[in-house]
């Protein structure tokens, strides 16, 4: 007799229909799998023939053939195994009266018949809903992030046994109850603001950067708190959206990295070290193809602590997804692409011992080594970071009379209201922010005075500012404008948004 | 173009691996640079008894001398000769003037008064602010002389360039640029200015030869201004040429123990002129420029400026504090003032004065 069972097979952040079709037929005992699986799927058999075993079933002893349509993909990873145990009991008429045609099947098999979570379970389910299935059955461990999912039913299953129980009505499965999404939920990250002493500088300038979506570059001593005031950088950010939450629980959940909690509540806040090779960071694998850390910080931050530290090649791989907000990853597999619109932050030391311009320590490199430090970050990138800001060493402990340190969750307000003005500007385009707007974009929203471009030129003039500034400066000042809820961008704006053009001055 | 004995004396500095001292023994037995070329061999051997150098015949020479003059020629390089009419009366007057000095630009600034700006690669970027400020008043008067390193000497470049009276004295050949990031600021100064080296132009650059390109610096100038110098630095050298030949030295004041001042103070202490304005080195000379435009400041602007020449350096923090304001209203104050050219940031979040 032969079974069909429905599964779904992961490509790139998409799920791709699979049936599962098993034939048990008389004649010599054999167990064949057919149809492009790679080695995970065809050990498969081994432990779903346990699985059966060992869960009180009978495993068949015929002549088995199994095959995975359509043949032309191929098939990874163990997320089948749950699929082709179904399919066999189903063939060997063990399911008798059981409905399995429209229930989408996954997760991986234990020897003793127990289900095991698979990655990308998500995606999977979104795929599968948007083809018009409508019941699940799914690993317990993955019920978390499949539980904000309306519209379906979706049963969590925890052994194999569990799953036949429920097929037959001897013992059913309670759906899952669709979870209200709450932003911040999980509240794991601690850092807040107030927690950060003094730089109100540097303060300044993270809260322009998020307002106005601008990468931002923290140039100090070391043990200032660069590391310290860019974890705070989620914590001012906009709550994440249902939506925007579900597409980056997308992606975390294709990479495995989906904590307790199933769906992704905060802004991601990606470090990757600087050792970071240009895959990790931009995603690849040899057949599968993995999201990097770019796309995992999708949404979010990815923090490059230690700029000049990484590789040029990695860093200059970077500069593709800061314009598009995508990577496209080509690989013998296949082409795939993965979103990855991010906040860059990046920190640097000023010099390679770290006290070039303090006050009170001496630097004791030579200009050719500081200028060597510094063309390490290419142009280009520097081109692509719109805020350059100084984190200094100062004590402030003199300064103790102005110390009271703001929350993040009153600048996290101000953030917000800068950021529905942005809405309202952008209500006809796709951007979302300033600093994503095109020349075309400039010249209708940010319109300068006569005595705003005035002072640009002669910003120029005297500061030896590149040519490419000029752009950055005008959205900064955009958005410091916002910041401000005025209509024009004043003089008091091209100003404060030239005091961020560091390391064009640096040369 | 040259004449004979121009071109002999053209010869014998760039196609001999002579040294000077040599040049000039050899010069002063035969008493004039033709006869040398035409008898080399036999002043060669009577002057240089070990006879490691290798004389050629008259033919050889004369073809050497002929191809050196057509890649100057070439490439736009002149040479002015100790025998020139326009070799600076002041180099000339040196103990070990250079017999040849090989040009590119605008040669008529051989003839104009000339005023050294120089500073070490590590000059704090008041003092190159401060530095470029006063070589752009000076350069009114003055050509200004200084060499193409970065720090001190950029700034000197940067601001005497726009008025093109600027000549820069290369410690290696024309053809090359050390440090090589300096390559468009050189290419500029060619165009407006002019550039000076007493290498043959493929000569490259050598630790010695900055030694010698600061006795040029020193002998070509009626005063120096020393922007910054550290303990030991090549600005110090060219301060003890300009003593040694009795010019006039000028130096940036700078704080008691810092660092990239430290050769400033010593040399004030040892007589050399205090100077913080273009004013103190143009009166010097008797010379009045006409009064500055007052700048146009905004009444926070003007009291954010206060506070800052009180200070002489002063954190966004301590500022805020001072006016009573939030920093994010200081900072557009002080980017207006640096772009007045009044204020200039020093490093982590400070600002200076000018």
């Amino acid at each position: 007799m032969i079974a069909q069972i429905a599964c779904f097979a992961l490509n790139g952040l998409e799920g791709v229909p699979v049936q599962v079709e098993t034939d048990v037929n008389k004649g010599m005992p054999s167990y064949e799998m057919v149809g492009l699986p790679d080695t995970a799927v065809k050990e498969s058999k081994e432990r779903v023939r346990s699985a059966i075993k060992n869960s009180g079933m009978l495993f068949p002893i015929s002549k088995i053939t199994v095959n995975l349509a359509p043949a032309d993909i191929r098939k990874e990873g163990a997320v089948f195994d749950l699929a082709v145990a179904i399919s066999l009991l189903k063939a060997s008429e063990q399911l008798v009266g059981a409905a399995v045609e429209d229930i989408v099947f996954l997760g991986e098999l234990a020897l003793n018949g127990d289900l095991r979570a698979v990655n990308g379970v998500l995606p999977l389910i979104i795929s599968a809903k948007a083809r018009g299935y409508k019941k699940f059955i799914i690993p317990c461990a993955n019920a978390a992030e499949a539980r904000y999912l309306g519209g379906a039913e979706i049963y969590p299953a925890a052994t194999l046994l569990d799953v036949v129980k429920h097929l037959l009505g001897i013992e059913r499965i309670e759906p899952l109850e669709t979870a209200q999404f709450v932003p911040h939920s999980s509240g794991k990250n601690t850092a807040d603001l107030k927690y950060v002493k003094g730089q109100p500088v540097a303060r300044r300038a993270i809260e322009i950067a998020v307002a106005g979506g601008h990468n931002l570059l923290m140039v100090g001593p070391p043990g200032t708190g660069k590391t310290m005031l860019a974890r705070c950088l989620p914590t001012i950010m906009p709550d994440l959206t249902f939506e925007e939450a579900l597409e980056i629980t997308k992606i975390h959940s294709v990479a495995g990295v989906l904590s307790e909690e199933g769906i992704v509540s905060e802004r991601p806040f990606r470090t990757p070290h600087h050792t970071a090779t240009t895959v990790s960071m931009c995603g690849g694998g040899n057949r599968i193809v993995h999201p990097g850390e770019i796309s995992l910080a999708h949404g979010g931050v990815l923090f490059l602590d230690e700029l000049p530290e990484y590789k040029r090649s990695t860093l200059e791989a970077l500069r593709q997804p800061l314009e598009d907000g995508t990577i496209t990853v080509s690989r013998a597999g296949g082409t795939f692409t993965y979103p990855a619109r991010f906040m860059l932050c990046a920190s640097m030391n000023p010099c390679p011992c770290g006290n070039y311009g303090s006050a009170n320590l001496t630097c004791s490199c030579s200009a050719g080594e500081i200028r060597r430090y510094r063309k390490k970050v290419s142009g280009p990138l520097l081109d692509r970071i719109d805020l350059q800001v100084e984190v200094d060493n100062i004590s402030y402990d003199a300064l103790s009379s102005q110390a009271t340190e703001e929350e993040s969750s009153s600048v996290r307000e101000r953030v917000n209201e800068a950021r529905r003005i942005q809405r309202c500007r952008f209500e006809e385009s796709a951007h979302k922010t300033n600093a994503e707007m095109g020349e075309r974009e400039m010249r209708s929203f940010c319109s300068l005075s006569k005595e705003c471009d005035d002072i640009l030129r002669s910003a120029f003039e005297r500061m030896h500012l590149s040519a490419r500034a000029r752009s950055r400066i005008i959205k900064v000042a955009r958005t410091i404008a916002d910041l401000d809820a005025c209509e024009y961008i004043q003089p008091k704006h091209i100003f404060e948004a030239v005091s961020y053009r560091l390391y064009d001055k640096m040369g | 173009m040259y004449d004979a004995e121009e071109q002999a004396l053209i010869w014998l500095c760039a196609c001999t691996d002579l040294d000077d001292r040599a040049r000039v023994l050899l010069l002063r037995a035969a008493k004039s640079p033709k006869k040398l070329f035409d008898a080399f061999e036999t002043y060669l051997s009577s002057v240089i008894k070990e006879g490691k150098y290798r004389a050629g015949t008259r033919t050889e020479r004369e073809r050497a001398r002929d191809e050196f003059l057509d890649t100057l020629s070439e490439r736009g390089y002149f040479a002015v000769t100790l025998l020139s009419d326009d070799y600076p009366a002041a180099l000339r007057a040196i103990p070990d003037p250079p017999l040849v000095l090989f040009g590119m630009g605008n040669r008529s600034l051989l003839g104009g008064r000339k005023f050294c700006i120089v500073g070490s690669r590590l000059t704090p970027s008041y003092a190159e602010r401060q530095g470029e400020r006063i070589a752009a008043q000076l350069s009114a008067r003055f050509v200004i002389v200084t060499g193409l390193a970065e720090g001190g000497d950029s700034a000197a470049v940067r601001g005497a360039l726009p008025s093109g009276n600027i000549i820069c004295v290369l410690p290696h050949g024309l053809d090359g640029c050390y440090p090589a990031t300096q390559a468009s600021l050189k290419r500029a100064v060619a165009q407006n200015g002019l550039l000076l080296s007493e290498y043959p132009s493929a000569e490259p650059v050598r630790k010695h030869h900055f030694y010698a390109r600061n006795r040029i610096l020193a002998g070509l100038s009626e005063g120096m201004l020393m922007i910054s110098a550290g303990q030991r630095s090549g600005v110090s050298i060219t301060a003890n040429f300009a003593l040694e030949y009795g010019r006039d030295v000028f130096a940036f004041p700078y704080q008691i123990g810092a660092a990239q001042g430290v050769g400033c103070n010593e040399y004030i202490k040892k007589g050399a002129f205090l100077c913080t304005e273009a004013e103190d080195i143009l009166s010097h000379y008797g010379i009045q420029l006409p009064k500055a435009q007052p700048v146009d400041l905004s009444a926070e602007e003007a009291a954010a400026l206060a506070a800052l020449r009180e200070e002489g350096q002063m954190h966004l923090a301590e500022l805020a504090q001072r006016l009573g304001r939030q920093i994010h209203e200081i900072a557009p104050l002080m980017a207006a003032l640096e772009i007045k050219g009044l204020a200039v940031k020093s490093g982590g979040n400070r600002y200076s004065a000018l």
